[in-house]
């Protein structure tokens, strides 16, 4: 901003009563010295005055009649609001006569529908008087406007009490007739009505948003069970989702913020793999930004890029949900134009073939090479939602196209998109998730698409993409789908490694206690570790993968979650300088046996807390996610700390996702402390 | 004396139902107005304004009175009217070719009247058009500020948009609208 415009925002907001002292002395100053800015003030007065012409405008009596019935039908009555008009009518006096005359006029073409079926319209005899009086009402409160908008002296008068016209009773009846079809529209407006930041979503009536439960991890013990073990997780959608919530400036509920995947939401600048392996593994160590006398340990994986030009080829199904729920703005039409974006980057290497289902499964377009554009486009645009959900019966088809269209050594995949609600034909999710892990058998790949709000199965979809070799992204913007099908789309569709497992032994040397900081949903039995069997994440080509870990150091004075000393075994402490060993194993795509890596940490990297911005950009982050989530663990994590973390990062923030999540920060900080905040949803 | 906002909405709390009407009475007239300049469009604006008492009625045992009513009501408001416009926006912009083009997330078509032509000597058409013409963060706390004269500090709270960046926002619409009126100011008495 430039000297000039500087003062000329100071006068704006000097003019508005809003500007600070050193804003108000630079206004004021610029406009005694300077002709220029004297002008410029009085323009700004002028515009005001302009803006003044545009006045206040009278309600409809149709929009009158549906705040009545909003009203009426919530409960309130208008009782008491007769003895308050007598009152005003006594003041009203002398201008009743001539406001009658107005209002008989404005409502004419209101009277003359009146005729037909008014008597089996008639309600209690009380009734008409109060609807009189309510419209009365309307028409008699002035509004107590702060803006002085020079009003004509017509509407001064209309803006004053007045007596029973024929008019107005006769009115009633046509709207009343209407209220039915109201009260459906009104209905309707509420399952998509933004949601003010004290309505928390889930108590909202008409909100089937699902959220499992996440139970936090707690502080474990070293010596008692030094194995951490778990599967890696690449889902973002928790992040996109909670954005969505802040956007709409409304507090997350807690179990829609699972921090492996805020955290994972981010690229990490870890070393690109070398030799043969899919990936680098990265450990740093600092101080814990929220417990100061604890540790933070970042174990971090990126995974082997792939050159575009030397990408397997892909066989695609697009398994499109066009039940009627997804016939809103961000469903439906979200998801044609993600699609349209994805279709775009494909090549004669890739195939696409486009499913349906609702009340039925359909195929729309068959298996066709990505280089006829124009075809897959047009069947995306055509696209109509309507009926109810078959998931189970859509999914089954979509594995079959693909199975028949197999690629041996290339991406096989479903591309399944969303709001996550299968209601009919095939199923329970138990039966849903059976069907998805016998088809990983072959070989065929899931991506879940998440849309949508106010209907999202959150905890079916991440299940689904869990269960079918996959991973689940939450598109809840153009943006977003850019991110997934345009900027990542090598991470979201080529994995490079399966069944991604880490085990991390700690050495209790060292290490008196440990907490894994989200991946709730992803622990496994340390046995589980070895036995190839068990299924576990996927990892995408150039993919990073971020785990974090709060540690009691040995010499604390803590006692985390304290069990009696065990009687019959003494822990047998080894002497060593490490502080842990991540034992990772993987799968190659297409393979069945596991490969092994391993990597040590040593403990004086703990004691110099020699980190990079990628812990404290992981850090912060999940400082922001234990708030979000009230978590036990959060310690002294505030806002404030979370922001100053990230406005200090000093590596360049290519596509402005740093940017964006300080913003939801301060969103977030200024949700939960508005005075709004604490106002609890009845229930 | 005249009960304020956050004493009826108590009474409302308490079992005096009435006291919504009041309420209801009290500020129809301002929600309509505030989503017709903002939605600049009759139907959006009414919809909109039964969104919002509808929401009220849903919610209104849960507002607490530390919180000031008129904030709270706006905030509905300023939403209701957000993903109207939204909807909106997404109804006319589905074209492939434009989906690339995503920042105009935001702008909403040209709003114009019929007989725009016939009335553009008319200031106040004039002034609509401009208004209807400003990116909505601008819009939304310039009709705030200009026509509900609102505080700084309670546009942020309504919009979301920090004190800072109120600020500058309302500076940028007076800018525009400096700029789109040009000529006509000269007329204007201030």
């Amino acid at each position: 901003m430039n000297k000039d415009e500087m003062i000329r925002q100071a006068i704006s907001a000097w003019m508005d009563g809003e500007a600070t002292p050193e804003e108000k002395e630079l206004a004021e100053k610029s406009i005694r010295e300077n002709e220029i800015y004297r002008r410029y003030a009085h323009d700004l007065k002028k515009i005001s005055a302009a803006m003044d012409r545009w006045e206040e405008e009278f309600l409809s009596p149709d929009l009158v009649q549906r705040l009545q019935n909003i009203g009426e039908r919530e409960g309130f009555s208008m009782k008491s609001l007769f003895n308050k008009l007598n009152m005003n009518f006594k003041l009203a006096g002398s201008l009743v006569v001539a406001v009658l005359a107005l209002v008989v006029v404005t409502h004419m073409p209101y009277m003359s529908e009146q005729s037909k079926g008014v008597d089996q319209k008639l309600g209690s005899p009380g009734r008409p008087m109060e609807k009189l009086k309510q419209q009365v009402q309307n028409l008699a409160v002035p509004t107590g406007a702060p803006v002085n908008l020079n009003k004509p002296s017509v509407s001064k008068a209309v803006g004053k009490p007045m007596m029973a016209s024929l008019g107005i009773k006769s009115e009633m009846r046509v709207a009343e007739s209407r209220t039915v079809l109201r009260e459906v529209a009104d209905q309707a407006y509420m399952t998509t009505i933004p949601q003010a930041p004290w309505q928390f979503n889930q108590t909202q009536p008409g909100n089937t948003e699902g959220y499992n439960k996440v139970e936090e991890l707690s502080f474990k013990k070293v010596t008692e069970s030094p194995l951490s073990t778990f599967s890696i997780d690449v889902d973002t959608a928790s992040y996109s989702n909670l954005r969505r919530f802040l956007n709409s400036n409304t507090m997350p509920p807690q179990d829609a913020v699972r921090i492996e995947e805020m955290i994972n939401y981010f690229r990490y600048n870890y070393p690109k793999p070398e030799r043969s392996d899919p990936f680098s593994i990265s450990t740093e160590v600092s101080q814990c930004p929220w417990k100061t006398d604890h540790d933070l340990v970042l174990i971090g994986l990126k995974g082997r890029e792939l050159d575009t030009a030397n990408l397997p080829p892909s066989n695609l199904v697009f398994l499109i949900d066009v039940s009627g729920s997804m016939n809103e703005p961000n469903k439906l039409l979200l998801l044609q134009t993600a699609f349209a974006k994805l279709t775009n980057q494909l090549s004669d290497k890739e195939k696409v073939a486009i499913v349906t289902y609702a009340g039925n499964a359909g195929l729309v377009l068959p298996s066709t090479p990505g280089s006829e554009k124009s075809k897959i486009l047009m069947a995306i645009e055509n696209l109509r939602a309507g009926g109810s959900t078959a998931g189970g019966q859509g999914i089954q088809l979509a594995y079959q196209i693909a199975k028949e269209n197999f690629i041996k050594g290339g991406n096989n995949r479903v591309i399944l998109a969303t709001d996550g609600d299968f209601n009919v034909g095939a199923s329970s999710d138990a039966e849903m998730v059976r069907l998805i892990e016998s088809k990983r058998a072959d070989g065929i790949f899931l991506t879940v698409l998440g849309f949508g709000a106010g209907n999202i199965k959150d905890s079916k979809m991440q299940q689904l993409a869990d269960k079918g070799n996959g991973n689940y992204f939450y598109i809840d913007s153009i943006m977003e789908a850019q991110k997934v099908l345009v900027k990542e789309l090598g991470s979201t569709l080529f994995t490079i490694a399966k069944d991604v497992k880490l085990q991390i032994e700690f050495n209790p040397a060292q290490v008196k206690a440990y907490r894994l900081i989200g991946y709730e949903k992803r622990m496994l039995a340390a046995e589980d570790f070895n036995n190839d069997k068990k299924d576990a994440g996927e990892l995408g080509a150039g993919h990073t993968v971020t785990a974090l870990y709060e540690i009691i150091p040995a010499g604390s004075k803590e006692e985390p979650g304290s069990v009696d000393a065990l009687k019959y075994q003494q822990a047998q402490v080894k002497k060593s300088d490490e502080l842990l060993t991540v034992k990772l194993r993987y799968k190659e795509p297409d393979g069945e046996q596991s490969k092994l890596i391993t990597e040590v940490l040593n403990a004086e990297v703990l004691k110099a807390k020699i980190y990079s911005e990628n812990l404290e950009l992981a850090g912060a982050v999940a400082e922001f996610g234990l708030i979000l989530r009230k978590s036990q663990f959060k310690g002294n994590a505030s806002y404030q700390q979370v922001l100053d973390t990230l406005k200090n990062l000093s590596s360049e923030d290519k596509d402005g996702y740093r940017q964006e999540l300080i913003q939801l920060v301060e969103k977030a900080k200024a949700l939960d402390q508005a005075p709004v905040q604490g106002i609890q949803f009845k229930q | 004396m005249e009960q304020s906002d956050e004493e009826l909405m108590k009474a409302y709390q308490e079992g005096e139902e009435e006291a919504m009407s009041v309420i209801f009475r009290r500020y129809q007239k301002k929600i309509f107005n505030f989503a017709l300049r903002f939605l600049g469009h009759r139907a959006d604006a009414e919809d909109a304004t039964a969104d919002v008492f509808l929401s009220l009625m849903k919610s209104g045992t849960s507002y607490q009175p530390e919180a000031k009513f008129s904030t709270w009501l706006y905030t509905i408001a300023r939403n209701a009217c957000i993903s109207r416009l939204r909807r909106r926006k997404n109804i006319f912009s589905l074209s492939f070719k434009k989906a690339s083009e995503e920042n105009s997330e935001w702008e909403i078509p040209d709003i114009k009247t019929p007989d725009e032509e016939a009335h553009q000597k008319d200031v106040a058409m004039q002034i609509k058009n401009a208004i209807q013409n400003l990116p909505v963060s601008q819009k939304e706390t310039l009709i705030l500020r200009g026509y509900h004269a609102l505080s700084y500090e309670e546009i942020s709270k309504i919009t979301g948009h920090t004190l800072e960046n109120v600020k500058v926002l309302i500076f940028r619409a007076r800018e525009q609208l400096r700029q789109d009126l040009g000529s006509l100011l000269q007329e204007v008495q201030s």
